[in-house]
Order: structure tokens, then C-alpha cells, then sequence
């Protein structure tokens, strides 16, 4: 009896030292994701559940380095949109010893300093301002989402050679302000196709004065830089007034809300052409049908709140959520790279490793380059019955399939 | 060609009565025979299911101090991609830094061994880096070597190379075959193909040595120089040098007459050809080409020139002060701490 206890208890001892350890005896890292919120909850809860979905995954295995099983763990703070939150949160990341920071965006300016100072890598996953992303004065921030410089590159590709004269119009936010930078420079050695430049009040609910100057100036097509808000009273102003004039815009064209308030006008929405970063690679839909699968399966799906002609519901594709995963498993590729989690190490070996991305796409940056969406991934889709399906006149555009968009 | 045929099967089955004849596989003529070049692993392509089509021409420019020893090497390669679709491009190489050379369609990354390429191709697609390579590392690849002496400079083939190989008597008709094809396939552009051969007698390995033949022009003081590299060479000249490189086909070894070669002698002769073109293709693709089948050149400029200057020296200045100099301000200081002294006891 005693010696079967023995035996006993020496595979119990052996036992415990097997390779996997469980979730109890690992060592937590911390990943802050930095968003909106409260004042932008959808643009928030995606990029927090982006982040959650890689962590899972990741932690389904956990990261070995030297000896010790880590796992991930995701803490949010809210920035309001308010740059001077961003900033004090950026320092209750670096002061909970978080080894990376998804962040939308807001503040970064003044906040990368905070995060390198502590050698912190930052994964920027929605604002696309030029001057955030600098691999030589800001080595700690890199991005995954399309930049503005690429966007506005890619519509005045698209646009210039339509003959159209373009009403060039932006709003008055952060956001806005960066873009109607970009597009000044995407077409400044194409002033003949600009019909006029307005600045529009990100706040405003009706922007019709500023639409019918664009009318006067003969515009043939507006090009609208802003927050969904400013895209959808663009819109409404336009269609109200009669004027069934094209509409082109950025990523923002396709958040829920621009459908959602014009959701008692479906056929104001149709022809709406927006440029974003490509959701699917050339191996077809496969990688982010299984990626969007996934995140449903674990945060149910996000519906836009409208439907089509035919009574489906529409449906957010998880975009955003998809540039926030990707980071992460970045982050983790860059913590076995390093063989450290030291985020100084981990910062320098985000330059080294690359990952497949959800679309299929490989994910990475290097040295020279810390954007993980690059120009030529920017496709153009249009809205027809509330969904949106990818161009046929724009050479990537045209290989690309149609997402279902409907439950 | 039926005629060929018809040789080669009547030889087959002559040797089929006195021995059972042996189909062995020949070295093949892509194989790379060393490590490097390509630099660094080489090149691949992270495919999403097909490949693109790509030719790559590379430039390396390699500047020499007086003694021949190289300090700086540097490499422009041209990527011509067609096939529409994504690409995602790794350029192995010991890169210090790389740059957009005018005229590229994308922007070059940078990784501790490699040159990143990622895009859209919308059909074709012209990407052109121009990278700083690391001399310690890189110039171990380079295919020229030379050892200055007054008055004469000895240019030295550093592509030769070791191969394992192997004799034995062959069938005649399918040796003379397959290297009249190695030769139409070289002068036509085409990427040889390996081939096999049908043995009669047991196969013995050998060893062979083998180099890439190299086209030198250009001039070493104010000689001209033009001719092929076989081994060494030395130039009675002395002065500056700017010559360029190019490895060449082996052309003398595919077109020398076969007539009267033994089976062996043919085989011997296929077998370094096949060799020799692997060793030309390597250095053909001195940074790697992403399309394993692509058309590759590389061409490598050499030229005399002056190493930078090292940073100057930082002079620290000590500024020493004599001992007349310390005693007076000691002395100071004590009247000054005496005077005090005395003050206060006043107060």
C-alpha cells in the first residue's frame, strides 16, 4: 500500500512538471488598449475586441521565453477623444508595466514620448495622420491601418482621370484637419480637377450652405474628409437638395453610424464610394471570413442597425478589429523574437518579424517602415442597398470579391 | 533527333548485352554549389498562391583602397515584376541600409539581414533598391580578387569552388546529346535543366574544381584590359582600377568538339559543364532572385578609391595649471577662511 501511495505521488510530482503549464502558473503581461469609448463606443469595443480575440489565441499555447509561460492580458482605458486623457493614460500603461499599447490614435503626438521613454511599442489601428508614424523620431510607434497619405494618393488616382471636378471638403476635427492635408498634396499637381476646398464644422447637423457652394463651383463630385457624422450630413444636405451628385470619402464612409443616420433614406447611401485598407488577400475570402467567424463566435456579431430591400440585417465587417489583432500577434511574435519582455527588446524586434494577418495578407514592418498597411493595399468599395461591394474600375479593386455583409 | 534516338537505343541495347547500363542522375547545373552567393539565404517570395514573374539585374559597386582590399560594397538590384497580384519579397543580404533608387515604383524595407519588398502589382511593376552592404560580409561573395605589388596587379577568379562529382564510361550518343542541349539551352538564355546519364560501369566519386568564367574589362592604371578569367591573371600595370566584372557562360567547355571523346571523357565533361553553369547562375544572382526561374545578371564594377577619413579624434583639453598657480589660490583661500575666522571672533 505504501509503495503504490509513493508511486502515486511521484507521477503527480512528474505530472506537474509537463510542458504546458496552466493559465494559473503563468505570468501575466499587460497589453493597454487606448481607445474612444465613451465617446466613440463602436470604434472602441472593436479595437478592444480585436486585441481580446489575438490575446485568446495567444494565450491558448502561451508564450514561452526563458524559461517562464506568459500569457496576455488586455487592460482599456478610455481617452474620450480628449488628446489630454490620452496622454495621462499612456502614463498609467507605462506605470502598470503594460509591454505594448494599441491605441486609436487621439493625442499620440504628445503621448509617444511617454511610452518611449519606457521603450513601450504602440500599434496604431485607426488615425492615419502622416506625421504620427516616423520610424526615426518615434520608434515606438507603428501602425496598422491605412494612412491618410495613402488614401488620399489612391482617390485622386482613382478620381483624377474621371474628368470630374472635384469639391474637395474636410472637417474641422483632428481627423479631418490630417486628411484635408493629405488631399492638398494628393492634388496639387492637379488643381484643374478641384472645383473648390471648404472646410466643414465637425458639429454642425446641417451642412447645406456649405454643399450648395460646392453646386455653385460646379463640382461634379464631392470628396468628404471627416468623422462619420460629417459624411452622413454631407450626404443628407446633398440628396435633399436634389442633387444626386457622387460622393467619395475615406474609411469613415463605411462606419455603421453614416448608415444609420440615414437609415429612413437608404437610396441616399447608394453610390456612396469609399477608400479603405483591403479586408481580403489574394487567396480569396477564406482567412477573413475565418477571422470575422472567430470574432463573432467570441463577441457575437455587430450589427449596423439597418437592413436591405429584402429585410436582412446588416452587418459590420470587423475591420478595425482585424489591424488591432494583427497587432497583437505582432507583439507576440516580437516577445519570442526577442526572447525577452523587456519592451525596449520588444520594440526593437517589431522590426524583424512579420505575421499572417486575418485577411491572408502577411503583417510586418521593418526598420524603414513601420506601417503594416501599405498604399497599395487601398482599395475602393461602393454602397449599394446598404452594403458594399469592392469597384471594378480600379485595377486591385477589381480582383477583389464581395464580403457578405448580411445574417 | 529520331536519328538520335535511334543511336541511343542501339546503343542501349549493345550495352544491355555486356553490362546492365546504369541510369545516373548528373550534378545539376542550378544547384548552388557553396552557401553564398546569393547573399544571406538569397531571395524568396511569400506567395499567396501563385508567382509572380520576375527579372532581377543587380549592380554592385565595390570600392577598393590602394592595395586591392574592398571597404565599401554596394548593390542596386532591379526587380521586374509582372503577374497582377500581391507580393511580398525578402532579399536576403547583410544590408546596412536601404533607399529607393530613382525610378522605383515602391519603397524598399529594411530588416537586420534583408531588403523587404510588399505590394500590389497591377501587371508589372518596376522595384529598384540601391542598399549599402556590410564589406566584412559581402565581399567574401565578390568573384574577383586582386593582390597589388609594385607595378603589377594579380586579378585573381575567387568563384572556384570544390564540387563532389563522379566518373565512369558512359553511353556515348546520350552524352553528345545532352551536351549539344546544355549548349542550345545557354546560348538561347534558357535555365539548363539537370539531366542523367546511362553508366556502364560503376560510378567512382571525384571531386572537381570548378569556376565561374569572367568577363573583365575596363583598365588598371592606364592599361585597357578585356578578357575571360579562368583562374588568375596578372597585368604588368599599376595606377587605379576600374574594371568591371561579369560572370560569362562557359562557352569554351560547351562548344569544344566532341569527336573521339570515350563515354567517360563526355561524361567527365558534362558533369564540370553542369558544375560550372551552377556557379555562374550563383554568381548571376548575387542578392537572390524571388522567382527561382527568373531571368538573373548581376554585374560587379570595381574601382580604386579613397577610404573615407575617420572621424577626428576628440581632443580633450586638460587644462593644466601650474603649481605657482594652485599655491597662490590655496593661499588665497586660507586668508580668506582666516579673515573670517577673525571677523567672527569679533562679532
Amino acid at each position: 500500500m505504501r509503495s503504490v501511495l509513493l508511486v502515486l505521488v511521484a507521477a503527480v510530482a512528474l505530472a506537474g512538471c509537463g510542458g504546458s503549464s496552466s493559465p494559473s502558473h503563468r505570468t501575466p503581461l499587460t497589453i493597454v488598449v487606448n481607445g474612444p469609448f465613451s465617446r466613440s463606443p463602436y470604434l472602441g469595443r472593436t479595437i478592444e475586441n480585436g486585441a481580446r480575440l489575438a490575446v485568446q489565441e495567444v494565450n491558448a499555447n502561451g508564450l514561452r521565453v526563458a524559461g517562464t509561460t506568459y500569457e496576455l492580458r488586455v487592460r482599456t482605458l478610455d481617452t474620450g477623444l480628449s488628446p489630454a486623457r490620452a496622454v495621462a493614460n499612456m502614463r498609467r500603461a507605462v506605470g502598470q508595466d503594460a509591454i505594448a499599447v494599441v491605441d486609436e490614435g487621439t493625442g499620440i503626438d504628445a503621448s509617444w514620448r511617454i511610452a518611449n521613454d519606457a521603450g513601450v511599442p504602440i500599434g496604431v489601428v485607426f488615425e492615419g495622420g502622416r506625421q504620427i508614424v516616423d520610424p526615426v523620431t518615434r520608434p515606438n510607434v507603428f501602425r496598422i491601418a491605412p494612412t491618410d497619405h495613402g488614401l488620399a494618393f489612391r482617390l485622386a488616382e482613382y478620381l483624377i482621370p474621371k474628368g470630374l471636378k472635384i469639391a474637395l471638403m474636410h472637417d474641422d476635427s483632428d481627423y479631418g484637419a490630417a486628411g484635408g492635408r493629405a488631399l492638398a498634396t494628393a492634388f496639387s499637381r492637379n488643381r484643374s480637377s478641384v472645383a473648390i476646398e471648404e472646410t466643414l464644422p465637425a458639429d454642425a447637423l446641417d451642412l447645406g450652405p456649405q454643399v450648395l457652394r460646392a453646386r455653385r463651383a460646379h463640382a461634379t463630385a464631392l470628396l468628404v474628409w471627416g468623422r462619420p457624422a460629417t459624411i452622413a450630413a454631407v450626404l443628407t444636405a446633398a440628396r435633399s437638395a436634389g442633387w444626386n451628385v457622387p460622393v467619395f470619402t475615406p474609411p469613415t464612409g463605411a462606419d455603421p453610424f453614416v448608415r444609420q443616420q440615414l437609415a429612413d433614406h437608404p437610396q441616399w447611401v447608394d453610390g456612396l464610394t469609399f477608400a479603405g485598407g483591403r479586408l481580403t488577400a489574394e487567396v480569396g475570402t477564406g482567412p477573413f471570413l475565418t477571422f470575422e467567424q472567430k470574432y463573432e463566435s467570441s463577441f457575437g456579431v455587430d450589427r449596423v442597425g439597418v437592413k436591405t430591400r429584402a429585410g436582412r440585417a446588416v452587418v459590420v465587417l470587423p475591420e478595425t478589429a482585424m489591424y488591432a489583432y494583427d497587432f497583437v500577434n505582432l507583439v507576440a511574435a516580437a516577445v519570442l523574437k526577442a526572447g525577452s519582455t523587456a519592451p525596449p527588446r520588444i520594440t526593437a524586434a517589431l522590426n524583424e518579424v512579420t505575421t499572417e494577418g486575418a485577411n491572408g495578407d502577411q503583417r510586418g514592418f521593418n526598420r524603414n517602415n513601420h506601417e503594416g498597411v501599405v498604399d497599395d493595399d487601398i482599395y475602393f468599395a461602393r454602397f449599394h442597398d446598404m452594403t458594399y461591394a469592392p469597384v471594378k474600375d480600379d485595377p486591385l479593386s477589381a480582383t477583389l470579391p464581395t464580403l457578405p455583409q448580411t445574417r | 533527333m529520331r536519328r538520335w534516338t535511334v543511336a541511343a537505343l542501339a546503343a542501349l541495347a549493345v550495352t544491355g548485352e555486356a553490362h546492365a547500363a546504369d541510369f545516373v542522375a548528373l550534378p545539376s547545373p542550378l544547384a548552388p554549389l557553396s552557401a553564398a552567393p546569393p547573399l544571406a539565404g538569397g531571395a524568396t517570395a511569400s506567395s499567396e498562391g501563385f508567382r509572380h514573374r520576375v527579372d532581377a539585374r543587380t549592380t554592385v559597386d565595390v570600392s577598393l583602397d590602394p592595395d586591392g582590399t574592398p571597404f565599401r560594397i554596394s548593390a542596386t538590384q532591379r526587380l521586374d515584376v509582372r503577374v497582377k497580384g500581391d507580393y511580398f519579397f525578402t532579399i536576403g543580404a547583410p544590408v546596412l541600409s536601404v533607399e529607393a533608387a530613382p525610378g522605383s515604383a515602391s519603397t524598399p524595407g529594411l530588416r537586420a539581414a534583408s531588403i523587404l519588398w510588399a505590394g500590389f502589382n497591377p501587371g508589372r511593376r518596376r522595384l529598384i533598391a540601391r542598399a549599402a552592404l556590410d564589406p566584412a560580409a559581402a565581399s567574401r561573395s565578390l568573384p574577383l580578387r586582386g593582390e597589388a605589388a609594385p607595378g603589377r596587379i594579380t586579378l585573381v577568379n575567387a568563384t572556384g569552388v570544390s564540387a563532389g562529382s563522379f566518373t565512369a564510361d558512359a553511353v556515348v550518343p546520350p552524352r553528345r546529346q545532352y551536351l549539344a542541349g546544355l549548349a542550345h539551352d545557354v546560348s538561347r538564355g534558357i535555365p539548363a535543366t539537370s539531366g542523367g546519364a546511362l553508366v556502364t560501369t560503376r560510378p567512382v566519386a571525384t571531386k572537381v574544381r570548378v569556376a565561374a568564367p569572367l568577363l573583365v574589362t575596363g583598365t588598371i592604371g592606364r592599361r585597357h584590359v578585356r578578357f575571360v578569367l579562368e583562374d588568375r591573371s596578372t597585368i604588368h600595370a599599376g595606377g587605379p582600377i576600374r574594371l568591371t566584372v561579369t560572370p560569362q557562360d562557359p562557352t569554351r567547355l560547351l562548344r569544344a568538339p566532341v569527336t573521339g571523346l570515350s563515354g567517360r571523357q563526355l561524361l567527365d565533361r558534362a558533369t564540370r559543364a553542369s558544375l560550372t553553369l551552377a556557379r555562374v547562375r550563383q554568381y548571376r544572382t548575387f542578392l537572390g532572385n524571388p522567382d527561382a526561374t527568373g531571368k538573373s545578371r548581376t554585374t560587379y564594377a570595381f574601382r580604386t578609391a579613397a577610404r573615407p577619413a575617420p572621424p577626428p579624434a576628440v581632443i580633450e583639453h586638460h587644462e593644466r595649471r601650474s603649481p605657482t598657480v594652485t599655491l597662490a589660490a590655496v593661499a588665497g583661500v586660507l586668508l580668506a577662511l582666516a579673515g573670517a575666522a577673525f571677523a567672527w571672533s569679533r562679532s
